[in-house]
């Protein structure tokens, strides 16, 4: 993995949070090489035991403009609850978005995304 | 009566499907990495004749991999045992594509995408999915109107107007069967915006250098494929990620156990565990894939349909798979569970919400969901002495339970 270009940009988080460090390292890589998104910042959250990561999601064929989105990244593993996502929104601090993804990664490098938001949401038409 | 033609459209589309379809029967035609290549025909002699053909060699294509502890996988990097482990027999998965290690192809299209020929297999889901959403917005827009219509016309003139065709014979509400893309979305979903590309220089300008893309995706084993393969067909060898020499059969017995137990360190633990244990998740796993590899199943990870793994009968490209299964671990004596230090998924009994939105889930996308019973050895009746070698897999015992939904108004034929 030392090996691996997208390591040197995730070396500190990846040994201060050894749990999540695989499920971090393998959203990176989906999230920059294969997703294409771009302005990607990685951010601590202590509280959280991990790192979230931040960043621009390109736009898609049907029309949708580029947003910027969170993703919390967790594996398949681990047992989650609400005070989880509660506890992630908060770290997030007062300008936290409405809504993040919260990527679970399985062994065999499959991930999917999860769309959290805060509250009820009605779904679009 | 006029002589009706068949369309050239279909019968271009029919050859390029079975072309297709031919195609895909040679690449994927070993079940497995290991390949029995059929003898010479024997010399005429009575004597071989009666003691019938034998296989005179077994190919062996000996892949290396590298362990990989935080993912918990084994990760082939090199691109020629990547493919082969793929094309025989759909084991692993590319850790930057949704299957077959593509990334690479996926990026060259991109940069030559004025004079490309044929995508790759995340683009053509990609574009079918924006062409189907397309439609949809089209079909609901078509619906819409008609019934504004109709509802204005019985309002003024109170005449009753089908919404589904119109007088002139044509359909309003498009149908899948007939809708066609417009040329905007077609020019849309070929323009892709332009990837990162991390090995070039920080110096490196726009223009059209056609320098080479480094392929930075590994093929990713989980920790039981990569055992069913080094294990059974010994056609892998795995190296410790801090020397790169080889590791042995019991090294890796023993780190694949440990790889499951939390440890400081990132150095993978080549000893046998403290407290070795019946109910580690590596065996259990274990067990239920070489249960379903041996009997002729391809077995993928099913995280995408709310289960642990999916049975595909010969491989994804081919069909759709048509299992789910879902491990639930029984432990023979229920102190072993209270004892263990891992929290195994579906060890205690579902709740009925559970096992129903399981079960909705796959009976939405045709899967049938098998819930696969491991039974764990009690650790009063068996030692764990017996934990030191893949021996302990015959105190284990699988039960597949299946579980379909018995509506009974609609179930009478």
């Amino acid at each position: 993995m030392q090996a691996h270009p997208s390591h040197r940009n995730l070396t500190q988080l990846l040994s201060k949070y050894p749990k999540a460090a695989g499920a971090l390292f393998q959203v990176y890589n989906d999230l920059t090489l294969a997703q294409r998104w771009t302005e990607v910042e990685v951010i601590d959250l202590p509280d959280c035991q991990r790192a979230a990561i931040k960043g621009l999601k390109p736009s898609s064929d049907a029309g949708e403009p580029a947003s910027v989105y969170v993703v919390l990244p967790c594996s398949l593993a681990e047992s989650i609850s609400t005070s989880w996502f509660r506890d992630a929104f908060a770290s997030l601090g007062t300008n936290a978005p409405e809504a993040i993804f919260v990527a679970i990664t399985a062994e065999d490098s499959s991930t999917v995304y999860y769309k959290i938001s805060k509250g009820i949401v009605k779904p679009p038409l | 009566m006029s002589q009706v033609q068949p369309p050239s459209r279909s019968k271009k589309f029919s050859q390029k499907f079975s072309a297709r379809r031919a195609e895909n029967n040679l690449i994927y035609a070993n079940p497995l990495p290991v390949i029995f290549p059929s003898p010479p025909p024997p010399p005429p002699s009575l004597l071989h004749r009666l003691l019938g053909i034998s296989v005179s060699h077994v190919e062996n294509p000996h892949c290396e991999g590298v362990l990989d502890l935080s993912t918990r996988s084994v990760w082939v990097l090199g691109m020629g045992d990547a493919m082969l482990l793929w094309q025989r027999g759909f084991f692993g998965k590319g850790d930057l594509s949704r299957s077959e290690p593509s990334w690479l192809a996926r990026q060259v299209n991109a940069r030559k995408q004025a004079k490309k020929g044929g995508l790759t297999s995340e683009e053509v889901t990609a574009k079918r999915r924006a062409e189907r959403k397309q439609f949809k917005l089209d079909r609901a827009k078509a619906m819409a109107a008609a019934a504004a219509e109709a509802e204005v016309a019985f309002q003024e003139q109170g005449r009753v107007i089908s919404t589904t065709y119109a007088p002139d014979g044509t359909r309003i509400i498009p149908s899948a069967a007939t809708w066609k893309p417009t040329r905007t979305q077609e020019a849309q979903t070929g323009e892709p915006a332009s990837s990162p590309k991390p090995e070039d220089t920080d110096d490196d300008e726009d223009d059209d250098e056609e320098e080479p893309i480094q392929n930075i995706e590994h093929l990713q084993l989980t920790l039981q494929e990569a055992f069913f393969l080094l294990w059974n067909l010994d056609c892998l060898s795995v190296l410790n990620p801090d020397t790169d020499t080889p590791l042995t059969l019991s090294q890796i017995w023993h780190a694949f156990q440990n790889a499951y137990i939390p440890s400081p360190t990132l150095s993978p633990s080549l000893n046998a565990p403290h407290s070795p244990r019946f109910d580690n998740p590596f065996l259990i796993n274990y067990i239920v894939y070489h249960h379903y590899r041996s009997l002729g199943w391809v077995v993928k990870n099913g995280i995408k349909f709310c289960a642990d793994y999916l049975l595909y009968k010969r491989g994804p490209i081919f069909s759709h798979a048509e299992f789910a299964i879902v491990v639930c671990p029984v432990y023979e004596d229920p102190a072993d569970q209270e004892s263990s230090p891992f929290n195994l998924q579906n060890a205690s009994p579902f709740s009925w919400s559970w096992l129903s939105t399981i079960n909705r889930v796959n009976a939405q996308v045709q899967k049938t969901l098998i819930l696969s019973y491991v039974t764990i050895p009690a650790r009063s009746r068996i030692s764990e002495d017996v934990l030191s070698s893949p021996a302990c897999f015959a105190h284990y015992s699988v039960r597949e339970v299946v579980v379909r939904r018995f509506i009974p108004a609609r179930m009478r034929d």
